[in-house]
């Protein structure tokens, strides 16, 4: 284990010590901010189901640009010359880089739950479906980290890294619209089943959902799993 | 320490390296010698469990590198060709990274970073973020990293490669000390660095070993074109004819006197075999002035590039 935390805490003075990091951050931010203001003003109504909605699309585009760098990085630099010849196992590699991009995208969660306070101040939004929302939108953000990670270790080049990223992830966004396309029951489900969309609504809805629970951590697992073995297989 | 046995590295149909064997015993430096591009640096890899071998074994202090690698790596310390650092961290907090993977007890940090920053003279960089170093420092940086935690094995590829003179006798110094009760392998095509510290030179050449020795007896073994050369004041003619006398000269040459001096200089080729200098020397003071007699050792040069075929 110390293995992550070393590799946690590089990765961590890694993003804090380049401007990437703030610049996410701000972009992130200041996208909420703009979608809240406009959907409260908009419907009138606190609360934060179309919030998280576009919160989720918005997570979609910026996930790539900070899992871009995870492993591209280090093929560019030779720097996965030491990682690899160091004694750490290749899962420790992984799960501490995985760990330490989640910690960016949970701090930018952190902040935007400023958002908040006005809503509760001012409203009276159903305290359980504003919990779960957040749940499944953690739940959404790290399993498009670890795809992100996956890709990054796929090419040594950060900007491939990222268009590989993104159109997987908005594939897993849009998957769900398929099924009216479809005409065994099957395919219908299977497209249902796969749809980031359908199980994020049902956490904006106040539902969770363990079937949504385990798809999220699945997929994270996977992703993770996968890119252990890659990285075993470049030796 | 480090053994190699018939070790091979093929990517795709084409094999780069082939059976490859050598030791590395404890107490010992052995210079890898090679021109660019014969091997060194995957060899290096190989060992250092970068990449794997596709067959054959290497062995660090008994550690299997092809299902033991864990544990192998935590007796190597490795420089890279390219040293591996992170340009945005400071030198301290990369060596600290560094000193953490490999499982350096948490109170020893801190003396152990003191310890190898002052072996590679990096004081004066300690807070500096590496991507402001100069090659030199880079590269000492590596170094750095490498002996952290007193590895048993040292693998150093091209580990003067970018220092100023001063630098380079420094980090000579450095590993010349490590080396005394470590293994080090360390990997060059600077001639002169192997002779100053290594005890055993392996030569590589399109990946296969030539040679695995001493440097004195890499050198005797390609003795045969010695060279004798002659300072004298003598008529440049009559010198020539004395030379070319002298059993067991094969050839001589002789300068065009300098002007305000009358010295001559002559180059003979001489039989490798008896100690044909004293002969000359005799022959030349009873005649002429004689001034210099110095005999040509055959250098690491000549037999490197004996050993890969450009000679």
């Amino acid at each position: 284990m110390s293995g992550v935390s070393a590799i946690y805490k590089k990765e961590l003075a890694n993003y804090f010590n380049a401007p990437i990091a703030y610049f996410i951050i701000a972009v992130f931010l200041l996208g909420t901010g703009y979608f809240f203001i406009y959907n409260m003003f908009m419907t009138g109504s606190a609360s934060l189901e179309i919030t998280l909605q576009n919160m989720g699309i918005l997570l979609i585009t910026v996930v790539p640009a900070i899992t871009m760098r995870l492993f591209s990085s280090e093929y560019s630099s030779k720097t996965i010359e030491l990682l690899m010849t160091l004694p750490i196992r290749p899962w420790e590699i992984v799960v501490g880089k995985f760990l330490g991009a989640a910690s960016i995208f949970l701090l930018m969660t952190l902040a935007t739950t400023i958002n908040l306070i006005p809503l509760f101040l001012y409203g009276n939004p159903d305290l359980l479906a504003t919990v779960s929302g957040y749940l499944g939108f953690i739940l959404l953000g790290l399993a498009c980290i670890a795809i992100g990670e996956l890709f990054s270790s796929l090419t040594q080049n950060q900007i491939i890294a990222a268009l590989l990223t993104w159109p997987v992830l908005l594939g897993f966004w849009f998957v769900g619209h398929f099924k009216v396309f479809q005409q065994t029951g099957f395919l219908r489900s299977f497209s249902d089943y796969l749809s980031f969309t359908g199980h994020y609504a049902n956490f904006i809805q106040g539902l969770v959902r363990s079937e949504s629970v385990v798809f999220f951590l699945a997929t994270i697992s996977i992703a993770l799993i996968l890119n252990t073995s890659y990285l075993k297989g470049r030796r | 320490m480090i053994s190699l046995e018939n070790v091979s590295k093929r990517y795709g149909s084409k094999e780069i390296i082939h059976n490859v064997s050598f030791n590395v015993n404890k107490g010992e430096i052995v210079g890898f010698l090679g021109p660019n591009g014969a091997g060194k640096t995957t060899t290096m890899r190989m060992i250092a469990g970068f990449t794997a071998a596709t067959s054959g074994r290497v062995m660090i202090a008994g550690h299997d590198m092809a299902d033991q690698n864990y544990e192998a790596a935590k007796k190597i310390g490795y420089l890279p060709e390219h040293p591996p650092l992170y340009d945005v961290l400071t030198v301290r907090s990369y060596l600290k990274f560094c000193a953490e993977a490999k499982h350096i007890a948490k109170a020893r940090i801190p003396s152990e970073l003191d310890r190898v920053m002052q072996a590679c003279q990096l004081d004066a960089v300690v807070n500096r973020e590496v991507f402001k170093l100069s090659k030199g420092y880079r590269q000492r940086v590596g170094l750095a990293q490498a002996i952290l935690g007193d590895p048993e094995v040292l693998l150093l590829d091209e580990p003067t490669a970018g220092l100023d003179p001063g630098q380079i006798q420094e980090t000579r110094e450095v590993i010349r000390s490590f080396g005394e009760n470590h293994a080090v392998l360390l990997s060059t095509h600077i001639l002169p660095e192997v002779t100053l510290i290594c005890k055993r030179i392996a030569i590589i050449n399109d990946g296969r070993i030539l040679a695995v020795d001493s440097p004195e007896s890499l050198q005797s073994a390609v003795a045969q074109s010695n060279k004798v050369t002659i300072t004298a004041i003598a008529d440049k003619d009559e010198l020539k004819k004395t030379l070319v006398a002298i059993d067991g000269v094969t050839d001589a040459m002789v300068s065009e006197p300098s002007q305000n001096t009358g010295v001559v200089k002559a180059v003979c080729h001489v039989a490798a075999e008896g100690r044909i200098e004293s002969k000359i020397a005799k022959e030349i003071a009873t005649r002429f002035e004689l001034l210099g007699l110095e005999k040509e050792q055959p250098n690491l040069e000549n037999v490197f590039l004996r050993y890969v075929g450009k000679n």
